[in-house]
């Protein structure tokens, strides 16, 4: 899915790895770690209406299976975009902040933080 | 020719793989070693709870006695000796085989044995059979259910309506559709037992003001602004509700509602009326306490009634603006996951709707007959009149208690016999006394209809006094 971009426009392919990681990353950012709470009613009485998709996920167990894998897979979409790029420097910059956007927040130490109270309520 | 081009541009890359700049390399390196580690870490929990170890659990375990199944309680619990009735519950009732006039069932408009009615329900048995095997949503919505919404709504004014198949649950499934935890809402301490049990499946946080008292309401509402100013991001996201019954069942007042309004509108929250006693008799045309007070309906947000008592049906109806209701279509419990309302009683609900439009007239007659009784029964010595001269169903309470629950419920039990025994049926208001919040005093709840004749409310007048004059002295 994320790989049919490559065709579409015509661009360069760095430019388009460079463009399907920061996409990818940015969609990840936002569905699981911006949007709070629950579309539905959930069984638990609204205790996760302040809490984002990643804290809510396996009702805060760390390291299971599903949060592994939604960590690697930016990881190994930035390992194949750095490849691409022949490791330019400009892109180098894009790719590695967006990266960090998206794994800081997976990290267990940031589970319910909010910096500089964005997101709080 | 592709596949050439494609090699070609593949060499080049892994020839850039090796001029790649050093830092890159590096934190490629610590990006798969963070792979890596992440393949191999356990899952673990956050929080910790306190472990106890085990010889801890040992002796918890061996300290623990089991509590008997069935609790002891005492023979005379109100419980276990409960009168029989045979025959439907209307002007008379039969009970443990004594003719009586009926003093306590909420019949108020004396629908409950109406020809009308009891035709229009057959006719719809009939039709349709008894039940509906379903909730609304799974086949189990019948035209009778949409037309008696219609009629709900076009009879209160409101733009729709939304029926419940139990009083109860109405509003206990409409509370927590909309105030969810983290809201907070303002309730009176006299609410019923149903709308404690919403709030309490709501989760909300629960301010309660002392009842009908404007000034705490407002002090509470004004220590809310406070708080609010001090945090606005959570104040835009906290909904405030407040939330009054038309009729009080356990005090017999009416709530003030023009204050309500005004306090609504100066501190910004919504408004929830629950007009299980007031719908079909207050106001002239019996819309509830809004038309009694002749406030428009739009200022309320939500109105919820129960039809158990003045349509003599089963169920409940909230009412309001399409929007609102529209919402408790799918979350509101009730609704949804319990069975709709057999067709048979939604159709004995038209009927009784039907009655109610064409005369009137019995709204006053009722009037008159509550403003009677309550008259009559001024300066019984013991006893003391709880409630609204308007109020159809009100309390006689003891003037002095006798400094225990038990005795007085006892005093008031033998009050209520005797008067069985002169034939006039009354009951005892009755509370799950460890689940009340604020738990009123006891008492026996009168109940005027419109069936009851002027002679026999004087009759029974004249009753309660004689009894309460021997028991009590």
């Amino acid at each position: 899915l994320i790989l049919l971009t490559p065709f579409i426009p015509f661009f360069s392919i760095p430019v388009v790895w460079t463009l399907t990681n920061v996409i990818h990353n940015l969609a990840m950012y936002v569905f699981l770690h911006t949007v709070k709470g629950t579309p539905f009613e959930t069984p638990d009485q609204g205790k996760a209406r302040l809490l984002t998709h990643w804290e809510q996920m396996d009702y805060g167990l760390q390291f299971t299976s599903s949060r592994k894998f939604l960590s690697i897979s930016p990881i190994v979409l930035y390992l194949l975009a750095s490849f691409y790029t022949k490791y330019d420097a400009a892109h180098f910059i894009i790719n590695t902040a967006s990266l960090l956007s998206v794994l800081l927040p997976k990290l267990p130490q940031f589970h319910g933080v909010r910096l500089f109270g964005i997101n709080k309520y | 020719m592709a596949t050439a081009a494609e090699q070609w541009v593949l060499v080049e890359m892994v020839q850039a793989l090796y001029e790649a700049p050093a830092y890159h390399l590096i934190l490629e390196g610590i990006l798969i070693l963070w792979i890596i580690r992440l393949l191999f870490s356990k899952t673990y929990k956050l929080q910790e709870r306190s472990d106890l170890t085990v010889k801890e659990k040992e002796e918890l375990i061996e300290e623990w006695q089991p509590e008997p199944l069935v609790p002891p309680i005492s023979k005379d619990h109100p419980a276990l000796n409960y009168n029989i009735v045979s025959g439907p519950p209307s002007h008379n009732i039969v009970v443990n085989g004594k003719k009586c006039v009926n003093f306590a069932s909420f019949n108020f408009l004396g629908l409950l044995d109406n020809p009308r009615v009891k035709a229009a329900a057959l006719a719809s048995l009939k039709k349709y059979g008894v039940g509906t095997c379903g909730p609304r949503g799974f086949y189990g919505t019948f035209d009778v259910h949409l037309d008696l919404e219609d009629r709900l709504a076009k009879f209160m004014k409101t733009e729709e309506a939304i029926i419940y198949s139990y009083g109860f649950a109405t509003i206990a499934s409409a509370i927590p559709a909309y105030s969810k935890r983290g809201d907070i809402v303002f309730v009176d301490r006299a609410a019923c037992f149903a709308i404690q049990k919403g709030l309490q499946a709501s989760r909300s946080d629960i301010k309660l003001f002392k009842h009908n008292d404007m000034a705490d309401l407002e002090r509470l509402l004004k220590e809310q602004e406070m708080e609010d100013q001090k945090n606005p991001r959570k104040a835009r996201v906290t909904r405030r509700f407040i939330v009054a019954e038309g009729l009080y069942m356990n005090t017999g007042t009416i709530c003030p509602l023009p204050e309500l309004v005004k306090l609504k509108y100066k501190y910004k929250a919504r408004i929830f009326l629950e007009e299980s006693l007031s719908f079909g008799v207050l106001g002239e045309h019996g819309r509830g306490v809004t038309e009694h007070f002749g406030i428009s309906i739009d200022d309320i947000d939500l109105i919820s009634a129960n039809m158990e008592n003045s349509l003599a049906s089963i169920g409940g109806f909230c009412c309001g603006r399409s929007f609102v209701i529209d919402h408790q279509r799918l979350s509101g419990q009730g609704y949804c996951f319990s069975a709709s309302l057999p067709p048979l009683l939604a159709a004995a609900a038209i009927e009784a709707l039907n009655i109610m439009e064409e005369n009137p007239g019995i709204f006053s007659v009722l009037k008159e007959k509550c403003k009677r009784i309550h008259k009559a029964l001024q300066g019984i010595s013991g006893l003391k009149v709880v409630g609204e001269s308007l109020s159809p169903a009100f309390h006689l309470q003891l003037k002095d208690s006798t400094g225990s629950r038990e005795k007085d419920v006892k005093l008031l039990q033998e009050i209520v016999n005797h008067c069985m025994d002169r034939s006039i049926a009354l009951t005892q208001a009755r509370y799950l006394e460890k689940e009340e919040k604020c738990l009123p005093p006891p008492s026996i709840r009168v109940v005027v209809t419109v069936e009851q004749t002027d002679e026999e409310l004087e009759r029974a007048a004249r009753t309660i006094k004689e009894v309460a004059q021997a028991v009590l002295l």
